[in-house]
C-alpha cells in the first residue's frame, strides 16, 4: 500500500484506540478524518509519478486526442461521390467527353483515392452492409450506406457510370493504361466469373463478421496511404504494371462491386452506343475497347441444324443448372468449417480445443500462447461463441456454394444464347463507359465537327483503294 | 453515309511537328521511368535496411540495459545508453523521413511517365485500318465454345480448390452444444469453467499433510496460520557477534514476498519490469543453488503499470512438496520443480489492482489455488482458480463479484470437506476444494482487505481492516452471515498484517505497532501493548514464543501468554516487509537488504531428505 494510505490508516486505528467502543462518534469521525487525509493524499498520487527534470529546458508535450471525424465531412464526401456520378453520367451520355472523364477520373483519384485515402469506398461498403444485414449489433453509417447503394441505382439507369470516373481504383488502372493487349476471349470469360466468386466469398466472411476481406487484399488503398504491407504494396505495384497492358486487370477480374455494377448495368435504361446516330458498319471501333468489351455485329444461326444443336446445348445447360447449384451448395457447406477458421474466435477456440491433454509449454509465449492462456480463462464463453458461429458459416457456406454454382451455370447458358446484333456495340455489363470508343465513330466526329458530314460516293471505280482492302 | 477514306483523310494525324514532340514526350518518359525505378530500388533497400535500425529491437542496447540493471549506478553505461538511444532514434526517423520523401518522388515521377507515354501516344496515334474479315459464320460459334469450356474448367478449377481446402483444413470444434459439454467436461458443472483435463485421473503427487507441516510451503506456513510446529525456534541471537545467525546473504532479487521453505531449500520469487525470477538458496549456506526467469511474453515479461511500492514479486510463492510455483504482479506464472527444471508457465495478463497484485499462492494437494481478485467488483475480472500443479492446466475457476484484495486464500479441512477459504471486500467465500462449487459466504468485510484469514480451533478468524476481526464456524451452508459469527472484536483490529493463533490465544498486530492478545474462543482481551514501531511482516507462534519483526529492522520475541512478557529483542540492521518463515530450528528473513537464517550454524543434510 503506498506510504500516504498508509499513514491515513495508522492514524485511523490510533485515533480508534483512544476512543471506546460502543461510542458512534468513535466509529464515524475517523471515517471523516480518513476522508479529509484521503482527499489531501490524491494531490501527493499525482506528484507520485513526476515527469523526470531535463537539464535542456525541455518542455513535455501536452497529450491531445485528435478529434473524430466531423460528421459533415462524411456527408460531403457523399454530396462529392453524387456530383461526380452525375458528370460522369453526363460527361457519357451527353458530352460524350473522354478529356471530361479523364479530368473526373483525376479528380476522383485524388479525392477519393489519395485525400481520402480510399476509405469509405463503395467496393468495401458492401461488406459494412452484409454485416449490417447479419448483425443487428453492427451500426453502420448512412455514408457507408449512400457509398454501396448511389452507384447501383445508378448502373440501372446509366450503367458502369461509376466506373468510368468516379471509382478510384478504375481511375488509377485507367489512367496508366500504356498498350493495352487484347486478352483473348475464352480467357476472358474464363477470369470474368473471379468477381461474382470474390464478391460471394467477401459477404460471407464480412456477414458472420470474421475479416472484411476486400478491403484487407486492396491491392491499391497501400497506394493510396503512401505505406502498407510490403506483400500489398508489391501486388498493387504489379497489377498497375500489368495495368499498363491489360486493360483495368482488377475492374475487368476481381472487383465485387463491379460484379454487382454489371448485374445492374445488364438492365440499365440506358446504354454506351459507339455512334451517336446509327452505326455505318465501317468497323473502325472493333479495336478501340481496351476492355474488350467491343461486341460485333451477329446473325442469327444458318440453318436448321445448327438451332437444333443450340436449342439441345440450351437445354442441357438449364438442366445442369441445378446441379451446378446443389453441387456447389454441398462444397460450400464443406468449405464451410474451415472458412470458419478466418474468424478469430473459432480460431482461438480451434486452439483451445486442440491444445487440450497437450504437453504445457515453458518459456516466453508467443502472442498466440498468450492469447491461448486467456481463451483457458473463458473456456465456455469461447467455445459457446465459436459453435454459434461456425452455425453461421454452415448456412452461409451453403450459400455461398450454391451462388457459386449459380454463377458458373448462368454464365454457361449466358454464352450458350444466340444474340443477334446488327450494330458494333459494348458489351452491357462489361463496358465501363470510358468513352474511348466514341472518337473512333465518324459519326462521332461529324457530330463533334471534326469532319464534314458525309457525300455519297459515287461509282466503285472512282473510289481509292486503301490498302489492304478489297 | 460516311465512307472510309474520308474518315483517314480527317484522322491522319499531322506530320512534322509532333515528331520532335513526341520524341520529347519519349525522352520525359524515359528519363522519368529511370528514376522511379531508381527511387523504388532505394525505398526497396531502405525498407529492409530500416528493421535493423529499430530502436525498440536493437540487441545492443537491450544489452546495455541488461548490464543497467545489474549495475544501477554505472554512470558512464547510463551516458553510452543515452548516447545509443539517440543515434538509433536519429537515424530510425531519419530513415523514415527519407522514405516519406522518396514515396512522394516515386509518385511523381511515375506519374511523368505515365503522363509522358500517354501523350506521346496520343501524339503517334494512327488510324485503325481492319483488315479484310474472313467470312467465317462459324467463327463466333467456335469461339462461345471455347469461352463455354474455359467457363466450365474455372469453375472445375474452384470446385476442386474448395474440396482440397474442406479437406486439409479442418476443425477439432464440435457441431454440436451436446458435443461442447463434453468438451468442457465435468468439472464445468454450473459453468465453473475448465476443459476436461487429462491429468485429472491420474493420482496425486503431491506431499503427504504430513510432509507439509514438516516444511514451510507457502505464506505463513502449512496451514496458512503462521504457526511453527517446531518448538526449538532460536529465541536469541547477537548481531553484534553473529552467535545465533547461520548465515546473511546479500538478497539476490527485488521483492516483498516472503521465503518459504522445503527440506534444506528455500525459495522465494523477485524481479521488476525487466525480469522476473524465482530462486532457490541452499537453507545451510545460503548459496543460491539456482535462479530461473519467469517471461510471460515473447520480450520478457508482461509488461504491467506495477507501483514500485508492491513491485512483481510481492507474492508468495508457494510448493507442493514437488514442485514450486510463483506468480507475478504482471499476471506472469510458473512452476519449476523442486531442482529449478521449468515444468509449465502461463499469463493471466496484466492484474488491475491500485496497489500492485500481492495476493499469494496456496496449494490443495497437487493443485494450485491462485486468487485474481481486481478492479472494483463490477467488472467481472476476479476469479479463483485451481490449476493442475503438474500442467497448469486450468481444473475449475470461479468468477467472483468483489474488487481487489491483498489477502491470501487459505485451504482447510472441516467436518468432512477440504474448503478454500478466501477474503475480499464485502464476502468471506468458502469454495470446496474439489470442484469449486461454493460451500458457504458471509457479507462482514469492508474496506482494503489485506489480512489473511487464520484457521484454529475449528474457528476462522477474519479480519475487516481496521474494523472488525471476527470468529466464524466454517462448517456452515449457503449465506451464514447472521448465524455463524461466534464473536467480534472492533479494537485494535489490524490492517495489514494476518493474525496468528494457537487455538488458545489469538495474537493480532496492527501497522502502527499494537499487539493484542485475545482468548480465541470468546474473543475476550488478555492484554495488548503498544511498541510504537511499524510493522508489515505478519506475528508468527512458535512454541510459547511469539515472533515480530518491524518494517525498520527490530525484531521481538513475546511470551504467547495471557500476560505480556518480552522475552528478546534486537536490531537487524535491515528492513523488514516480508514475513518470516520457519523451519526445524531455523528462521528464515527476507530483508530488502539481505537474506537471513537465524538458527544454528550450517548442520549436515539429514539422510534421505533435501
Amino acid at each position: 500500500m503506498s506510504l500516504s494510505l498508509r499513514f491515513a490508516n495508522r492514524h485511523l486505528s490510533a485515533c480508534s484506540l483512544a476512543l471506546r467502543k460502543g461510542s458512534i462518534v468513535s466509529r464515524t469521525w475517523p471515517a471523516w478524518l480518513g476522508i479529509l487525509l484521503l482527499s489531501v493524499t490524491w494531490t501527493f498520487a499525482e506528484q507520485r509519478f513526476p515527469p523526470p527534470d531535463f537539464e535542456s529546458g525541455h518542455q513535455l508535450p501536452v497529450t491531445t486526442t485528435p478529434p473524430a471525424r466531423a460528421l459533415t465531412l462524411e456527408y460531403l464526401d457523399v454530396a462529392v461521390l453524387a456530383g461526380c456520378l452525375g458528370l460522369a453520367s453526363w460527361m457519357v451520355y451527353r458530352r460524350r467527353s473522354r478529356t471530361g472523364l479523364v479530368a473526373l477520373s483525376i479528380f476522383s483519384l485524388l479525392y477519393f483515392g489519395f485525400w481520402r485515402k480510399g476509405c469509405v469506398c463503395a467496393i468495401g461498403s458492401l461488406q459494412n452492409v452484409s454485416l449490417a444485414l447479419c448483425d443487428r449489433g453492427y451500426a453502420v453509417p448512412l455514408s457507408v450506406i449512400a457509398f454501396f447503394v448511389l452507384p447501383l441505382v445508378l448502373a440501372l439507369f446509366a450503367g458502369r457510370t461509376f466506373c468510368a470516373g468516379v471509382c478510384p481504383h478504375g481511375a488509377l488502372q485507367d489512367l496508366v493504361l500504356l498498350k493495352p493487349v487484347k486478352v483473348p476471349a475464352w480467357l476472358e470469360q474464363a477470369l470474368s466469373v473471379l468477381p461474382f466468386i470474390y464478391l460471394g466469398a467477401g459477404v460471407l466472411f464480412a456477414a458472420t463478421g470474421s475479416a472484411f476481406i476486400i478491403c484487407q487484399y486492396d491491392p491499391f488503398v497501400p497506394i493510396f496511404r503512401l505505406s502498407g504491407r510490403t506483400l500489398m504494396v508489391l501486388s498493387g505495384a504489379a497489377l498497375l504494371m500489368l495495368g499498363m497492358f491489360v486493360g483495368r486487370p482488377y475492374c475487368r477480374f476481381l472487383c465485387p462491386y463491379g460484379a454487382l455494377l454489371k448485374l445492374g448495368a445488364i438492365v440499365a435504361k440506358w446504354r454506351v452506343r459507339v455512334t451517336p446516330d446509327y452505326c455505318t458498319q465501317c468497323r473502325l471501333c472493333e479495336t478501340s475497347c481496351p476492355f474488350g468489351a467491343m461486341r460485333e455485329p451477329q446473325a442469327s444461326p444458318a440453318g436448321a441444324q445448327a438451332l437444333t444443336r443450340d436449342r439441345r446445348r440450351l437445354a442441357l445447360l438449364l438442366a445442369l443448372a441445378p446441379v451446378l447449384l446443389v453441387g456447389g451448395a454441398w462444397l460450400g457447406s464443406a468449405f464451410s468449417a474451415p472458412a470458419s477458421r478466418l474468424h478469430p474466435t473459432v480460431s482461438l477456440a480451434d486452439q483451445l480445443a486442440s491444445a487440450q491433454g497437450t504437453a504445457p509449454k515453458f518459456g516466453a509465449l508467443s502472442p498466440d500462447d498468450l492469447a491461448l492462456e486467456r481463451a483457458r480463462q473463458t473456456p465456455r464463453e469461447i467455445l459457446t461463441e465459436a459453435v454459434a458461429i461456425q452455425r453461421k458459416f454452415a448456412t452461409g457456406g451453403w450459400i455461398f456454394g450454391a451462388w457459386v454454382g449459380l454463377v458458373i451455370g448462368s454464365k454457361l447458358i449466358s454464352l450458350s444464347v444466340r444474340r443477334q446484333r446488327t450494330d458494333y456495340e459494348p458489351d452491357r455489363g462489361g463496358c465501363f463507359a470510358c468513352a474511348r470508343c466514341f472518337e473512333f465513330c465518324p459519326n462521332e466526329l461529324v457530330r463533334r465537327g471534326l469532319m464534314p458530314a458525309a457525300v455519297p460516293i459515287a461509282s466503285s471505280a472512282a473510289s481509292p483503294q486503301l490498302p489492304g482492302r478489297s | 453515309m460516311v465512307t472510309a477514306p474520308q474518315t483517314e483523310a480527317a484522322l491522319t494525324p499531322r506530320q512534322g511537328g509532333p515528331d520532335t514532340a513526341s520524341l520529347a514526350c519519349r525522352l520525359t518518359a524515359w528519363v522519368a521511368g529511370v528514376f522511379a525505378v531508381l527511387v523504388g530500388l532505394n525505398l526497396w533497400v531502405g525498407h529492409v535496411g530500416a528493421k535493423a535500425d529499430d530502436p525498440l529491437k536493437s540487441p545492443q542496447l537491450k544489452a546495455y540495459k541488461e548490464q543497467l540493471r545489474l549495475s544501477p549506478a554505472d554512470k558512464q553505461l547510463k551516458q553510452s545508453i543515452r548516447q545509443l538511444d539517440l543515434e538509433l532514434r536519429q537515424r530510425y526517423f531519419r530513415q523514415l523521413s527519407q522514405t516519406g520523401l522518396g514515396v512522394y518522388l516515386l509518385l511523381g515521377s511515375a506519374a511523368v511517365f505515365v503522363l509522358a507515354i500517354t501523350q506521346g501516344a496520343r501524339l503517334r496515334k494512327r488510324v485503325p485500318m481492319p483488315g479484310p474479315k474472313a467470312d467465317d459464320p462459324e467463327q463466333s460459334v467456335r469461339s462461345a465454345a471455347r469461352a463455354r469450356w474455359s467457363v466450365a474448367g474455372s469453375g472445375a478449377a474452384i470446385g476442386v480448390l474448395l474440396f482440397i481446402l474442406s479437406l486439409g483444413w479442418g476443425t477439432a470444434l464440435p457441431k454440436q452444444t451436446a458435443e461442447l459439454e463434453k468438451l468442457l467436461g465435468p468439472n464445468d458443472r454450473a459453468g465453473a469453467g475448465g476443459l476436461n483435463a487429462a491429468g485429472q485421473a491420474q493420482a496425486s503427487d503431491a506431499a503427504t499433510p504430513e510432509e507439509l507441516r514438516q516444511n514451510w510451503p507457502r505464506f505463513r506456513g502449512a496451514d496458512g496460520s503462521g504457526v511453527s510446529i517446531f518448538t526449538n525456534v532460536p529465541t536469541s541471537w547477537d548481531m553484534k557477534t553473529g552467535a545465533g545467525l547461520a548465515w546473511k546473504v546479500p538478497a539476490p532479487a527485488r521483492g516483498f514476498g516472503s521465503p518459504i521453505v522445503w527440506g534444506e531449500r528455500v525459495f522465494f520469487s523477485g524481479g521488476d519490469a525487466l525480469k522476473c525470477e524465482v530462486l532457490c538458496l541452499d537453507g545451510n549456506t545460503g548459496q543460491t543453488l539456482w535462479r530461473q526467469p519467469v517471461a510471460g511474453g515473447p520480450n520478457g515479461p508482461t509488461q504491467a503499470d506495477v507501483p514500485d511500492s508492491t513491485g512483481y514479486a510481492a507474492s508468495t510463492v508457494a510448493t507442493d512438496g514437488r514442485r514450486v510455483y510463483a506468480l507475478f504482479a504482471n499476471g506472469d506464472c510458473a512452476a519449476f520443480t523442486l531442482e529449478g527444471k521449468p515444468v509449465w508457465s502461463k499469463s493471466f495478463g496484466a492484474l488491475s489492482n491500485p496497489y500492485g497484485h500481492a495476493t499469494s499462492l496456496a496449494t490443495w494437494r497437487d493443485r494450485l489455488i491462485v486468487q485474481l481478485d481486481q478492479g472494483d467488483g463490477e467488472d467481472g475480472k476476479s476469479k479463483l482458480y485451481a490449476l493442475d500443479g503438474r500442467t497448469g492446466q486450468i481444473i475449475w475457476q470461479r468468477p467472483r463479484k468483489t474488487g481487489a484484495t491483498w489477502a491470501t486464500p487459505i485451504s482447510i479441512e472441516e467436518g468432512g470437506r477440504s474448503q478454500v477459504i478466501t477474503l475480499a471486500a464485502p464476502l468471506v467465500i468458502a469454495y470446496s476444494a474439489d470442484d469449486g462449487s461454493e460451500l458457504w459466504r458471509a457479507d462482514c468485510m469492508n474496506g482494503e482487505i489485506t489480512p489473511s484469514p487464520v484457521f484454529a480451533g475449528g474457528l476462522l478468524f477474519v479480519a475487516s481492516p481496521s474494523e472488525k476481526l471476527m470468529a466464524i464456524r466454517p462448517d456452515g451452508q449457503g449465506d451464514v452471515t447472521k448465524t455463524h459469527q461466534v464473536w467480534a472484536v472492533e479494537d485494535n483490529v489490524p490492517d495489514v498484517t494476518s493474525p496468528t493463533s494457537n487455538s488458545d490465544l489469538l495474537f493480532m498486530l496492527t501497522t502502527s505497532g499494537m499487539l493484542t492478545c485475545l482468548d480465541a474462543k470468546d474473543g475476550k482481551k488478555q492484554w495488548d501493548h503498544d511498541f510504537e514501531i511499524e510493522f508489515h511482516a505478519s506475528p508468527n507462534l512458535a512454541g510459547n514464543r511469539l515472533y515480530l519483526f518491524s518494517q525498520n529492522g527490530t525484531a521481538v520475541v513475546v511470551e504467547a501468554a495471557r500476560q505480556f512478557r518480552e522475552l528478546f529483542r534486537t536490531e537487524m540492521g535491515d528492513a523488514l516487509h516480508a514475513s518470516p518463515a520457519f523451519a526445524r530450528d531455523r528462521i528464515f528473513l527476507r530483508g530488502v537488504t539481505n537474506v537471513w537464517c537465524v538458527g544454528a550454524a550450517a548442520r549436515e543434510k539429514i539422510a534421505g531428505k533435501q
